[in-house]
């Protein structure tokens, strides 16, 4: 299956002067899997759709291998797509459901029986065949959906949530095998997805979106690892976020002052800055009790309160609250012989961090 | 439901509803026996057994002529209001545009005027336009008045159609159209037969309307029925009426056979 280069050429759409996508410009590289990633209501499906031809933009451009192809009509488009409900046709069994692109394209009867023969092993549903969507499970639907979209050997793949009515083991595995499937195939695949694990999991490239805006692009560990903004921080896994002004500047870096017990030592920092803030996720943060480890320096370390312990099986979840009133989440993955929580609710604990952790976010 | 009504419940369900069976159907009941009644006027109870009255009902020319008549009437005007009636309900339920609940209310509106009112305002602009032939104004009033039955039932089961199954046809390379029959007609099959039935009975018992477009020379059935009625009321008017509702009992299993009509009038 060749793949596409998609390119989005600053794509707007408007209803009522409400605008819902403003100005997103993005491109896919072939075979690669992107996902549009965002709250409800960010733009993101509004976007997929603009790139399947279900809506007209207002104004801007989709490219496909340089190819203009915003007034192209979507059934010639070439799109496989996948959505949320599945959205097969209940009046036709599985096999017809397959069998409707390939009509639509005028391919013969035995070739085409062959086509859906093939799909029905790729998504494995041989036997299913016969069957109408109502007799399905809904995992096996969005095998049928993907056979179907499969078939017609698309240009891309587009996933308007398509894994988000299943239940949360069936969509972790159809996770690992849709993109495994992907991947062999090398299709340029778009999805939408409300869901961070999801996006996480299944996409070379990440687009975070927020009002209809590009709010950051990049791998998931750039998105994960180094948010540019406040609001990716809080979207992607949970962050302790910090502000404070420099306090002492030491080579390219410098001392932020949170309070009067905390400090962050950052490595990196603009010259122009001087409130800062700075993200540090909860994972990064080591939990001692006091006595038991150093005192806290002030510097990247903090005495502080359980407030609220949570255990979740491999990991726990501890709310601390600092002396001046500050929370800080941490995450601490359980040892396997570890007799539930490590810490109580109103223990009095050290936690402590590496300066490389503390991240600063360039826009606030 | 035998779990959620039993005893007192029960009873007062079943009281009810064979009340309310009783008071629609003891009517239509009356008039089937009266038709069968030996005697020279419609009395009740009837007197003796007898088919002679259909018998002469089915070698009145009037009758048949009327009959045949109305049942092409009603069928033209069944395919006339299903092609004026399906698009509009498509339009009102997939449409976007501005004035879409005017529309809909004017649309929907023959529903609400008086139907005598309609058939005179629709007399007086054929009259202006010059139309003279009586079986097309006939069939254009039956129209008028049967397509809002259409897009009621129409739009209610539009209403329950995913729309991303017609998206789903278009990424796969269907067209608008080809979409429409292909994909979304099959879903709405039941309330497109339920739309049509209406169509074919409201047109084939309609009164007020037919009454100002008709002629002597095209006079559909109701209208020989009431003339029927008028000169000599003798059991043939009630065994015409047992024909009439015969016809409608087998048109309405059929469709239920058919498509599913309880379905679709549930909706």
């Amino acid at each position: 299956m060749r793949s596409s280069e998609v390119r989005l050429d600053r794509l707007v759409k408007e209803y009522n002067r409400t605008v819902a996508v403003d100005d997103v410009s993005l491109t896919i590289e072939p075979g690669h899997m992107v996902a549009l990633l965002g709250p409800s209501g960010c733009g993101k499906t509004t976007c997929l759709r603009m790139i399947a031809g279900l809506i007209r933009p207002t104004s801007g451009d989709v490219f496909v291998n340089d190819k203009r192809m915003t007034n192209v009509p979507v059934h010639r488009r070439n799109v496989g797509m996948l959505f949320q409900n599945y959205a097969l046709f209940p009046h036709l069994t599985v096999e017809e459901n397959i069998a409707f692109g390939l009509e639509m394209r005028g391919i013969s009867k035995a070739d085409a029986a062959r086509k859906v023969g093939d799909a029905l092993n790729l998504v494995q549903l041989s036997s299913f065949g016969k069957r109408y969507p109502a007799q399905l499970s809904g995992g096996q639907q969005q095998r049928v959906a993907l056979g179907r979209a499969l078939v017609i050997e698309p240009a891309m793949l587009l996933l308007d949530e398509p894994l988000g009515a299943l239940d949360k083991g069936l969509r972790e595995s159809m996770q690992v095998e849709l993109r495994a499937l992907q991947r062999r195939l090398g299709l340029t695949t778009v999805m939408v997805t409300h869901d961070q694990d999801e996006a996480l999991t299944m996409a070379d490239k990440i687009v975070v979106m927020r009002d209809g805006k590009l709010e950051q692009v990049g791998s998931a560990t750039e998105i994960y690892q180094r948010p540019t903004s406040k609001f990716v921080a809080q979207f992607i896994g949970a962050s302790n976020l910090f502000e404070g002004p420099i306090e002492q500047r030491n080579g390219s870096g410098a001392l932020v002052r949170v309070s009067p017990e905390l400090s962050l030592q950052v490595d990196q920092i603009p010259q122009s800055a001087s409130d800062v803030m700075v993200s540090i996720r909860p994972e990064a943060i080591v939990v001692e009790r006091v006595g038991q480890s150093p005192a806290a320096q002030r510097v990247n370390s903090v005495t502080a309160r359980v407030d609220q312990a949570i255990y979740r099986g491999f990991v726990s979840h501890y709310y601390l609250k600092t002396p001046s009133g500050g929370q800080i989440i941490v995450f601490e993955q359980n040892q396997s012989q570890q007799a539930g929580l490590r810490y109580a609710v109103g223990e009095e604990v050290v936690a402590r961090w590496e300066s490389p952790s503390n991240h600063v976010i360039a826009r606030h | 439901m035998d779990e959620r009504f039993s005893g007192f419940g029960a009873f007062i369900l079943y009281t009810i509803t064979g009340g309310v069976m009783l008071f629609i159907l003891a009517p239509l009941l009356l008039v089937m026996a009266v038709s069968v009644s030996d005697s020279y006027f419609v009395t009740f109870p009837p007197q003796g057994f007898t088919l002679k009255w259909y018998a002469k009902v089915l070698q009145d020319r009037d009758f048949l002529e009327a009959m045949r008549l109305s049942i092409l009437l009603a069928l033209g005007t069944t395919a006339g209001s299903l092609l004026f009636g399906v698009p509009a309900a498509f339009a009102l339920v997939r449409g976007k545009f501005f004035g879409l609940g005017a529309i809909k209310g004017f649309l929907l509106s023959p529903l609400i005027f008086p139907a005598l009112v309609t058939g005179l305002a629709l007399l007086q602009v054929l009259t202006k336009l010059g139309s003279q032939d009586a079986r097309l104004n006939l069939l254009i009033g039956h129209v008028v008045v049967t397509s809002p039955y259409v897009i009621r039932t129409v739009v209610t089961s539009l209403q329950l159609v995913d729309e991303n199954l017609e998206d789903a046809a278009r990424t796969l390379g269907a067209n608008r159209l080809t979409t429409f029959w292909r994909v979304t007609l099959p879903q709405i099959a039941s309330g497109v037969a339920a739309g049509g039935l209406f169509a074919f009975m409201v047109s084939f018992d309609n009164y007020p309307v037919t009454m100002w477009l008709a002629n002597s020379e095209y006079s559909p059935v109701p209208l020989v029925l009431m003339r029927q009625l008028v000169n000599v009321f003798d059991p043939s008017v009630p065994a015409m009426s047992t024909i009439i509702i015969l016809m409608a009992m087998v048109g309405v299993l059929l469709l239920e056979k058919l498509v599913g009509l309880r379905r679709a009038l549930a909706a």
